[in-house]
């Protein structure tokens, strides 16, 4: 039975388009080839973006990076362009084919989110490190080597933060790391022998930004609290404090020489500062929103800015020697004269789901995204029905209340600008909701009832060819013969509030390889029903069923008969119950099964029934009558009047 | 019943000679006028109801205010604060100075009221407090709902009434709320996208964990220092739809008139499935500034002295006792159930608990109440 199985993994999908050409949520990293001309951008949509970064207007899309079920917080290029890794809030660090756009391995060694990643050119070692306190220290040769059988890696770990770990970063020659994190300190290692050499204290809050000099002797690192500080790594102290920004400062970019500091945070400006010389800084540009990544373009006469928003834009840099004190006195915060305000270049982004309401028929969901406009899905089918536009979305969340209860049976969650449903056996059992298949509009036939959770997961794992599939007739049984889901919807299965443990698409089940990953991850309450073909459960509902007072001689009062029914069950039955087997009238041919057609009258026109003294519509069902008249989940009472012997 | 009543009347007897002493100890020319110092009789295990009641008479504030609601109204329904009015009113308006009285008709009441406090066990003080600070609010708000009923029925319509306060009077603060009802706001900040959400809530009393060798000062330090919601206990921050990080505090933004601490002395152990007391020593000054304030705080600056403290003494929150020493025109009594003493302020030091751990009853204090040098009495 499937209820002695574990309740521990859980089943997700996303609904989106095939190709989802634009981010849907802010942008954490950027990265540039200067070779090839290509921006790969991390997206806290899951999913990270190649683009053309060069000049001219032309369609600058290439392809997107999937596979990460979570926020992508960080991403290093490597192997002169070959490889990319990146870090992500699903726990886990990949390593990418980035010309090829494929995911070649998960490493799986963090225990919360993988905050950020840190890069040493020459010795092509990447750092990962993130709110488990943790850093690890990978050889990147050896990730590329990894393959199917031989997939063990061993890493250094360095070790002593004793706080969630927010930034990282390593000189090209991998012979300094740092690492900040909300202990405000910085912590200073040699990753040669993963010695710790030192602590820097200063910060009066969480260090979200840091870079290090290529010769290991310089640090600049940027605060929450709203500070720049430049160190001296050889003399174990801060140099200098720069307060350029009036908010937290979260990215950081420092030219080749060190001898300038580009910034951006929470107060969306992106500030060049020299660094010897604090007082000469100049506003390169106001961003529409928090910045949360800098990166220099080809000739580093620009800077791409990504930020919490799904845009990204290039700005021109000013000149160095442009930058002077005069500059600091005349244009002290003056957004008004910034040095830029057209970008160079624009990179559009998509917009993210911010609200959600699940209509009452626990089928439909409406949405609202960052540009207000409403949009109408259909959880079940696992697709898109209707682009709203921008209407005012609670008046439409109104215009579509219907009277009518189904058990919630799946739940929401929009981390990633997209809608994600979890369906589990937690506190919502995605089993829950039986509904009539004609209301449902999905027969047009007899009246059968259908359970949303198994036919949802019957489509979304029709194309997992399992060894248990049920022969009917010498046929096996594929999908739930009302309707599929579109093949490009991602299917992950993950621990409840955890780790993911494996991400396909629905049509990709069918392959050899995923069929036996599938073998391994599914749960078996999953493969019960969705390919054994198993009903789930029926939920039964108890009530009393009483005749009305206006009807009731005294022997009636005495009983109160205690009924359980199914949930689901239409007045129009209970009513039938009380002709046949209450009041004895009509003809009993066989419990149930009798036609209306064959009876002079419907039950509903011989008997009425009441709830809280209210006329019951034949048509609705319990559940649906315990909601919205009885109100409570005790004593459910119905009552009966009979209007016609 | 009756072996209360005899009860009673032993300690009545055991009373003369003490009375006569505190008389002796306070001096006739120094015995404050229009002022009574009165035991209370136990009943069988209600020390926790007479310390409470001691130290809640002695808040001049609340004193001033129940003897108010006394005179106002004559005739009511018995109610559980029209026997609180009672039993002060006839301590304030003994003929002696000195001596015991039986709260039996407030006892009684409240064994009707509460089915927790129906019996003869230990109970827990500051449950008591909470429930009867709590119990009389909501008796007064009762009441005023009453009388605006009853306004509107003899205008006729609700009109008139809407004229005369526009405010709904329910909104409106009781006196309870004015001399108790401070006001707490938690600051959660999402560690990712550092945007900073407050709530606030209303209290009626602090209560704070206790450490060894510590003061006030510092558990209020301790309630208010920063949280990290992190690991599966992680923020959902609205702004970001996610689950991140966050700091999270509590902060004072409203302080009370009268600041009612509860030290958290029972604490529960798995290892012996009950609670346990802790006796640590916490020192609690005679005057106390509030540091833990928000920015936004009304006033922060306000100055507090110690006026009463509801000490345990014992070794778990179910047996034991309860006494209270409490400050009156400049000099501090302790009140033992019937029995009145003058004690030295230095003798307070006692009260603040014990700096081992090995020995396992103590006489500790357990609620403090500090009224604002800026309350009027």
């Amino acid at each position: 039975m499937s209820s002695m199985m574990r309740k521990k993994t859980q089943v997700s999908f996303v609904i989106r388009d095939e190709e989802e050409k634009r981010h849907k949520n802010g942008v954490s990293s950027l990265q540039l080839d200067p070779v090839q001309g290509r921006l790969y951008t991390a997206g806290r949509d899951g999913i990270i973006r190649v683009w053309h970064a060069g000049n001219g207007s032309q369609d600058r899309y290439i392809q997107s990076m999937e596979h990460h079920t979570d926020w992508v917080n960080d991403i290093v290029l490597c192997c002169g362009g070959k490889n990319l890794i990146s870090a992500s809030s699903d726990t886990t660090v990949k390593v990418w084919n980035a010309p090829k756009g494929f995911c070649m391995s998960t490493l799986r060694t963090h225990k919360d989110y993988v905050r950020t990643l840190a890069y040493a050119k020459d010795k092509e070692q990447v750092a990962s490190a993130g709110l488990d306190r943790a850093i690890f220290l990978w050889d990147v040769n050896t990730l590329t080597a990894l393959t199917a059988s031989n997939n063990t890696v061993t890493t250094s770990s360095l070790v002593g933060n004793k706080e969630s770990i927010y930034s990282l970063a390593m000189n090209p020659p991998g012979t300094i790391l740092v690492s900040g994190s909300t202990e405000k300190v910085l912590r200073v290692w040699d990753p040669r022998n993963c010695s710790r050499l030192m602590k820097l204290k200063g910060h009066a809050d969480n260090v979200k930004a840091l870079v290090v000099s290529r010769d290991g002797t310089q640090c600049v690192s940027g605060s929450s609290d709203g500070t720049i500080k430049l160190w001296s790594l050889s003399q174990q102290r801060c140099v200098s404090t720069i307060r350029v920004h009036s908010e937290a400062v979260w990215a950081l970019l420092a030219t080749e020489t060190f001898s300038h500091i580009i910034s951006g945070g929470r107060d969306r400006l992106v500030i060049i500062t020299e660094l010897r010389n604090p007082d000469n800084f100049m506003i390169v540009c106001e961003e529409s929103a928090p910045v949360l990544k800098l990166c220099f373009t080809a000739d580093q006469q620009g800077v791409w800015v990504s930020t919490s928003d799904s845009d990204i834009r290039c700005w021109k840099l000013p000149p160095v020697n442009t930058l002077n004190s005069e500059m600091y006195n005349q244009n002290n915060y003056n957004t008004n004269n910034v040095y830029q305000t057209q970008p160079l270049h624009h990179i559009p982004g998509g917009r993210a789901i911010k609200n959600y309401t699940v209509l009452n028929d626990k089928r439909h969901i409406l949405t609202k995204d960052t540009s207000n406009n409403v949009v109408l899905y259909d959880v079940l089918k696992a697709s898109k029905i209707e682009d709203l536009g921008e209407i005012d979305y609670e008046e439409e969340v109104k215009k579509h209340f219907k009277m009518v209860y189904v058990p919630n049976w799946f739940n929401v969650d929009l981390k990633t600008g997209m809608l994600t449903i979890h369906l589990g056996q937690d506190e919502t059992d995605c089993f829950s909701a039986w509904v009539s298949a004609k209301e449902a509009g999905l027969t047009t036939e007899n009246d059968q009832k259908v359970n949303f959770g198994a036919l949802l997961l019957q489509a979304l794992l029709e194309y997992w060819n399992h060894p248990n599939r049920v022969n009917e007739g010498g046929q096996k049984v594929f999908g739930n013969n009302f309707f599929s889901v579109p093949l490009h919807t991602p299917l992950i299965f993950s621990e409840v509030g955890g780790r993911t443990l494996y991400r396909l698409q629905v049509g990709d089940a069918g392959g050899e390889t995923e069929g036996n990953i599938l073998l391994e991850t599914v749960p078996s309450w999953v493969v019960d029903v969705a390919i054994e073909m198993a009903a789930p459960k029926l939920n039964k509902l108890p009530f009393y069923l009483l005749p009305h007072s206006s009807c009731q001689s005294k022997q009636d009062r005495q009983k109160k008969d205690r009924l359980v029914a199914n949930d689901f069950i239409q007045c129009r039955k209970v009513a039938e119950h009380v002709v046949e087997k209450i009041i004895g009238g009509g003809d009993v041919n066989g419990s149930g099964t009798a036609k209306t057609e064959e009876n002079s009258d419907a039950p509903e026109e011989k008997v009425e029934l009441l709830c809280c003294d209210q006329v019951l519509d034949p048509n609705m069902d319990l559940r649906t009558v315990r909601h919205f008249i009885w109100k409570s989940n005790v004593e459910f009472t119905l009552h009966y009047r009979i209007i016609k012997q | 019943m009756s072996i209360c009543q005899d009860l009673g009347l032993n300690f009545q007897q055991r009373m003369g000679a003490t009375a006569s002493q505190l008389e002796k100890d306070i001096g006739s020319e120094q015995f404050p006028p229009n002022e009574h110092y009165f035991g209370l009789v136990n009943f069988g295990n209600t020390c926790y109801s007479n310390s409470v009641l001691q130290a809640l008479y002695f808040c001049r504030p609340f004193r001033d205010k129940v003897l108010e609601y006394k005179a106002k109204n004559k005739r009511t329904k018995e109610t559980l604060l029209t026997c609180l009015a009672d039993l002060f009113y006839s301590i304030a308006t003994q003929k002696k100075k000195v001596g015991s009285i039986a709260p039996k008709k407030f006892i009684a009441r409240l064994r009707k009221e509460k089915e927790e406090f129906d019996n003869y066990m230990q109970q827990d003080a500051h449950e008591f407090l909470n429930f009867l600070i709590n119990h009389i609010n909501e008796i007064i708000l009762a009441e005023r709902n009453q009388s605006t009923l009853k306004l509107q029925k003899t205008t006729g319509s609700g009109e008139s009434v809407t004229c005369n306060g526009t405010v709904p009077q329910n909104s409106e603060p009781t006196w309870v709320h004015e001399i108790f009802q401070g006001t707490l706001t938690s600051e959660t900040r999402c560690l990712n996208c550092e945007t900073v959400s407050s709530k606030d809530e209303h209290f009626f009393d602090l209560q704070v964990d206790v450490d060894q060798n510590t003061s006030i000062t510092h558990c209020l330090k301790c309630f208010s220092d920063t949280e990290t919601l992190c690991n599966d206990n992680k923020f959902k921050c609205d702004n970001c739809s996610s689950y991140q990080e966050a700091q999270k505090r509590m902060r004072v933004k409203k302080l009370p008139l009268i600041l009612a601490l509860h030290l958290k002395r029972f604490k529960y152990m798995e290892q012996y499935n009950r609670h346990i007391k802790v006796s640590h020593r916490v020192v609690f000054p005679l005057e106390l500034r509030l540091f833990n304030t928000s920015d936004d705080a009304v006033n922060p600056d306000r100055l507090y002295d110690l006026v009463a403290v509801v000490v345990h003494c014992g070794s778990g929150p179910n047996r034991g006792h309860y006494i209270s020493i409490v400050k009156s025109h400049g000099f501090w009594l302790l009140f033992d159930d019937d029995m009145v003493d003058k004690i030295d302020a230095s003798a307070i030091e006692d009260f603040y608990g014990l700096t081992s751990d090995i020995q396992k009853s103590s006489e500790t204090g357990y609620i403090l109440f500090y009224q604002s040098r800026d309350a009027s009495c």
